[in-house]
């Protein structure tokens, strides 16, 4: 099981079962990329792998932030998948993370060949778990229509049930259409739903790991 | 491809024996086809074909060329390629779906094409969930909550969700591998332009 209640304050989040993926849903700035963030490196803290797949940062940026969350990060145990299609297609090394090259947020084929072969390289530096964060739907929805993302998603959740990771995937509220986003919903087992409460600040309620949605609550 | 007919393999292979011998040991399960070389191959090549047996090493075209070629054309088909030597991981990034070592033995050959056609089956589910999850989506964005709750209509649809569900994550045993995983999505990407 992983133990997400420390980011998040959930009771839903604290058991996550093995192979869940997670969609983290809100509109712009209201913190969904680095909450994604801090799952990731929460985990890597107590030594699991992350796999991070940007569509946004660049790459040496992701392997900063993760530094500054988690100081005693070994480079083995990140691994990114750049698809801002501004790099060079080779892989590369920053700061002893391996970084794969993609070339555009529409390459399903090279991000997921990206995905397995971090993967590998964290299955390979003896690490069993794991978290992924895809940052995010909303960019690749740009780049190909939504029934491509829905099967995407799909897909790729089906791969990290088998490799017993958690994956969560960040996407816009605000830039979509209702119908776009109960769709892509459906490829997910659980939702992390975040708006803007009155009067400021942000609240949070999760759906679809617990037998019942939470309350909103804010954060 | 109706139900009643058989799924259709092409073998191209430029040693006859070879050929033959995958052909006596398909025959019995599926529509065979042979080509000779790379050019032959291409020529029998039509959207009815579901799995491509391609030797790497021929005279005139090679494997590669051919593979290039299939990818081109965006035909659904997915392909194994044959080889003397056992890829290395590159291999994902090469194009095809599976890669089968000569010498061959007839378990390993139909392991490998069910696999294939097992990904292609799991691809029109996927697409079949996808319809349903869409209407489902489109009547929730469109109805109040009241009214979905006295709709007959997305009651019987969310059960066909449900069950849709189950059978993409059992009957096909999920994706477990990366080869699966890989051919899975380059799939995905084939379809795009439907």
């Amino acid at each position: 099981m992983y133990d997400l209640s420390s980011v998040l304050d959930f009771d839903a989040l604290a058991e996550v079962r093995p192979g869940s993926s997670i969609l983290v849903s809100g509109p712009a700035m209201t913190g969904k990329e680095s909450l994604a963030y801090d799952i990731l490196a929460d985990g890597a803290r107590d030594g699991d792998g992350a796999v991070v797949v940007t569509t946004g940062d660049k790459a040496s940026s992701v392997v900063d932030e993760f530094r500054d969350r988690v100081p005693e990060l070994q480079g083995a145990q990140l691994g990114v998948i750049d698809c801002r299609g501004e790099g060079g297609s080779d892989p590369e090394v920053i700061d002893g993370v391996s970084v794969h090259q993609v070339s555009s947020p529409g390459d399903l084929t090279g991000i997921g060949i990206g995905i397995t072969k971090a993967l590998e390289g964290l299955h390979d530096s003896g690490r069993e778990r794991g978290r992924l964060a895809l940052v995010s739907l909303s960019t690749m929805l740009t780049y190909t229509d939504k029934k491509t993302v829905f099967k995407f998603c799909h897909v790729l959740s089906s791969r990290l049930d088998a490799a017993g990771y958690i994956g969560v995937f960040t996407i816009d509220s605000g830039a979509h259409d209702q119908q776009t986003i109960q769709v892509i919903k459906q490829a997910f087992d659980g939702l992390i739903d975040i708006r803007e409460a009155d009067g400021g600040g942000r609240q949070v309620r999760v759906l679809g790991l617990a037998n019942e949605p939470t309350d909103w609550k804010k954060i | 491809m109706s139900e009643s007919d058989p799924p259709v393999v092409l073998i191209v292979e430029d040693e006859p024996d070879v050929a033959e011998t995958y052909k006596l040991w398909l025959q019995g399960d599926y529509e065979v086809r042979m080509g000779q070389n790379g050019d032959e191959g291409l020529e029998l090549l039509d959207e009815t074909v579901d799995v491509v047996l391609l030797d790497r090493m021929m005279p005139g075209l090679s494997g590669d060329e051919v593979l290039r070629e299939i990818r081109e054309r965006d035909l659904g088909c997915r392909v194994a390629m044959v080889t003397a030597v056992e890829p290395d991981f590159d291999i994902l990034e090469m194009g095809f779906d599976a890669y089968l070592s000569k010498p061959i033995r007839s378990e390993q050959l139909h392991d490998t094409v069910t696999n294939l056609l097992e990904r292609s089956e799991y691809d029109s589910l996927l697409q079949e969930y996808y319809a349903l999850v869409e209407k489902q989506a489109t009547l929730e964005a469109t109805k109040s909550s009241a009214e979905l709750a006295e709709s007959d209509q997305y009651e019987k649809l969310t059960e066909e969700i449900v069950e849709m569900r189950e059978g993409l994550d059992d009957a096909l045993g999920g994706v477990e591998d990366d080869d699966d995983f890989i051919a899975t999505l380059r799939g995905l990407s084939d379809n795009e332009e439907e």
